[in-house]
């Protein structure tokens, strides 16, 4: 489906691009067996599939930017506090406003794409790299979603925003999914489809592969990562949307480790901290295993620690077996 | 062919490393049960009753004294699945728990709810799914649940304000630290106190308009300020103390220890630690209300029971309130409040 163009592609003389997604596939598809197996029978119905899908569009949103941002070889740890403002800045405009719903959502998002944009400028002027820059947002945000909220949460009227992540009504059964996990699926399409076909996606893949040898090509590498930090921004903006949806309220203290689900779901789906590498299909596939491990477990009534240890297991082989293969095909 | 290899070994890697969530099982008896939910159709969705028990965090001892009562409440034949927020405080979480708990199909959810709105959606939609939920320990806003089982706080701060204006002989000026703005529970506790100081007209509240924030160090920092004016040559012009919780009633205790004034004030103060009943033997602190959470969890899924067979409940059951004074501090029954024995229910 999304499979990204790899510098090393051509030397490899394989798809590559496609046998990237497929090992996630794999994985997620052995992942969902195994608990289809050994778990109660309720871990395999169409329900727990659909609660599945809704449990992860949130990480699944933020995962698109991620996956923009690790791929132009940044990082953006800020995640978590971007969806948190986003949620507070929406229950905000609802509340005191008396915004629309399609405008105080659309607010959210906005205010997510202007920290996005923040920690492009800082990056990219004040020349820091990006772990630092946006670890000193993540703290920043989250105080400044916290002053909007005076430190509570913002209670805000039950809207049509509400309905984006809950179960399907018996009338619309029709759309098998909410309409928040559609919208996810499309814009990864969209994300996919920029990274594999525009100008903007080939020079994100430049920066992240070899900036010195980007820059020298005439790739314009400071505006490059300004954007990509933007869009990833609005992504983690619509993440704080999807979290609103789902709380009913403005919640200054959601999300806190957000950044460490969507960092893992990205290299699970075989992004690199190094850059240049990443696909939004993996991605979303990395989010899907960690869900499934968690619903699974949750489903056989183990205690939280075995999920703790089984996540975190899955992740380090994820990424060994990654590496391992590299150096094989490399 | 090399990375078709991969592929497999990604695919072996996963199913080894999930496979080991089965074996570190910490008990025997918890293993089993693995075993059992292992099996195709297991036995307990078939005539037992499985109820779930949503705490808003696990490792706090007043969770713990819930699940030790949700265990107790075995005896009526029910299985109990235990399951906390892995992230304490975090309500999304906690959503995800209630879902999947829905979509396991328990036969009831009883759920102490982080939040009084966040959670009335999943509530809305396990109700609307024939999972009936008994609401404990902090209220919902939602006419979708069976019961609400949890302490009477209004009733618990009126407690707290007969014992002082008892101590005090009816007369005398009173201090009470509020804990903090928007805490349903201890503003409660706060206006049942107020409304027990009004009956005495001989009693002047001097300050009751100061908060002591969400830790122990700001409601010691609270204690200091409020006690400031009223400390005259190493005397206190203040006769009684009232705290609505537990880091309210520490804080203070610290600062008026500090003072070296802690014995020469009466001083109530909400809830229990082992710091709080040394101060109470030391006749530090002349009174304690205690909550019952042992009998919340126990109440909580007995209720859930009850209705299950179909039998009608109250909309609102209160799991009690006790004052522990420095006098019947040594009573079994104010002694199991104190130090609650949840290990023998936690099988640990």
């Amino acid at each position: 489906m999304a499979s990204e163009p790899r510098l090393d592609s051509a030397r490899s003389g394989l798809p590559s691009g496609w046998v990237q997604a497929l090992g996630p596939v794999f994985g997620l598809a052995g992942t969902y067996l195994l608990f289809a197996l050994i778990a109660p029978a309720s871990f395999r119905s169409l329900d727990n599939l659909e609660t599945i899908a809704r449990q992860t569009a949130i990480v699944g949103a933020a995962a698109l930017g991620m996956t923009m941002i690790m791929v132009a070889g940044a990082i953006d740890l800020s995640v978590g506090s971007v969806v948190a403002l986003g949620s507070v800045v929406i229950a905000w405009l609802l509340q005191f406003a008396g915004a629309s719903p399609l405008v105080a959502g659309l607010g959210g998002i906005l205010a997510g794409t202007v920290v996005g944009l923040v920690s492009g400028l800082l990056v990219t002027r004040l020349r820091v790299v990006s772990f630092i820059v946006t670890l000193g947002m993540m703290l920043a945000v989250r105080g400044l979603a916290k002053s909007i909220a005076h430190e509570q949460k913002i209670d805000a009227p039950l809207t049509w925003l509400n309905d984006l992540l809950a179960t399907l009504p018996a009338e619309r059964q029709w759309m098998l999914l909410p309409a928040g996990v559609w919208l996810v699926i499309a814009l990864a399409l969209l994300v996919a489809g920029l990274l594999r076909y525009t100008r903007l996606g080939r020079h994100i893949f430049a920066v992240g592969s070899n900036e010195q040898t980007a820059r020298l090509c005439g790739v314009p590498v400071s505006r490059v990562k300004v954007l990509t930090f933007l869009l990833g921004g609005s992504f983690f903006g619509l993440g704080g949307l999807l979290q609103f949806s789902r709380l009913t309220v403005g919640d200054p203290t959601a999300a806190v480790g957000l950044e460490l689900d969507v960092i893992a779901a990205v290299v699970i789906g075989g992004g690199s901290l190094s850059g240049g590498e990443g696909s939004v299909f993996g991605s979303l596939v990395g989010a899907l295993i960690m869900s499934v491990i968690r619903s699974g477990c949750t489903q056989m009534g183990l205690p939280n620690w075995v999920q703790e240890v089984v996540t975190g297991a899955v992740i380090v082989a994820a990424v060994a077996l990654d590496r391992w293969r590299h150096r094989r095909v490399g | 062919m090399r990375t078709a290899l991969s592929l497999v070994l990604i695919a072996a890697a996963v199913f080894a490393l999930s496979s080991c969530a089965k074996p570190p099982e910490p008990t025997p008896d918890a293993s089993a049960k693995a075993d059992q939910a292992a099996q195709p159709a297991p036995a307990a969705t078939q005539g037992k009753l499985t109820v779930a028990v949503i705490p808003k965090g696990t490792t706090h001892e007043f969770w713990k004294s819930i699940h030790a009562g949700a265990n107790k409440a075995e005896e009526f034949g029910v299985e109990i699945v235990w399951k906390g927020p892995l992230k304490e405080d975090n309500r999304d979480e906690q959503i995800k728990i209630v879902e999947d708990m829905t979509s396991k199909g328990v036969s009831g959810i009883v759920l102490a709810p982080l939040d009084d709105t966040a959670l009335r959606l999943p509530v809305q939609e396990a109700t609307r799914k024939g999972i009936p939920v008994v609401i404990i320990d902090s209220g919902l806003q939602s006419e979708d649940y069976v019961s609400f089982v949890a302490t009477d706080n209004k009733n618990g701060g009126k407690i707290a304000g007969e014992h002082l204006a008892k101590l005090l002989g009816g007369k005398g000026k009173v201090i009470m630290l509020r804990y903090q703005e928007g805490s349903a529970s201890t503003m409660e506790r706060e206006a049942g106190f107020l409304e027990a100081m009004a009956a005495n007209p001989g009693i002047e509240v001097v300050s009751s308009n100061q908060y002591g924030g969400a830790t122990t160090e700001t409601a010691y920092k609270a204690s200091e300020n409020v006690l400031a004016p009223y400390k005259k040559g190493g005397r206190l012009m203040v006769d009684g103390i009232f705290c609505p919780n537990e880091s309210t009633t520490f804080g203070m205790l610290r600062a008026l220890q500090d003072a070296k004034l802690a014995g020469k004030v009466k001083f109530v103060g909400f809830d229990s630690s082992e710091k709080l009943v040394a101060a109470l033997q030391a006749g530090e602190i002349h009174g304690l209300v205690l909550q019952d959470p042992m009998n919340m969890g126990y109440l909580g899924v007995k209720t859930m029971v009850e209705h299950l067979q179909g039998k009608t409940v109250e909309k609102r059951i209160s799991t009690g309130e006790n004052l522990a004074t420095p006098e019947n501090m040594n009573e079994p029954r104010i002694q199991e409040l104190l130090k609650p024995d949840f290990a023998r229910w936690l099988k640990e």
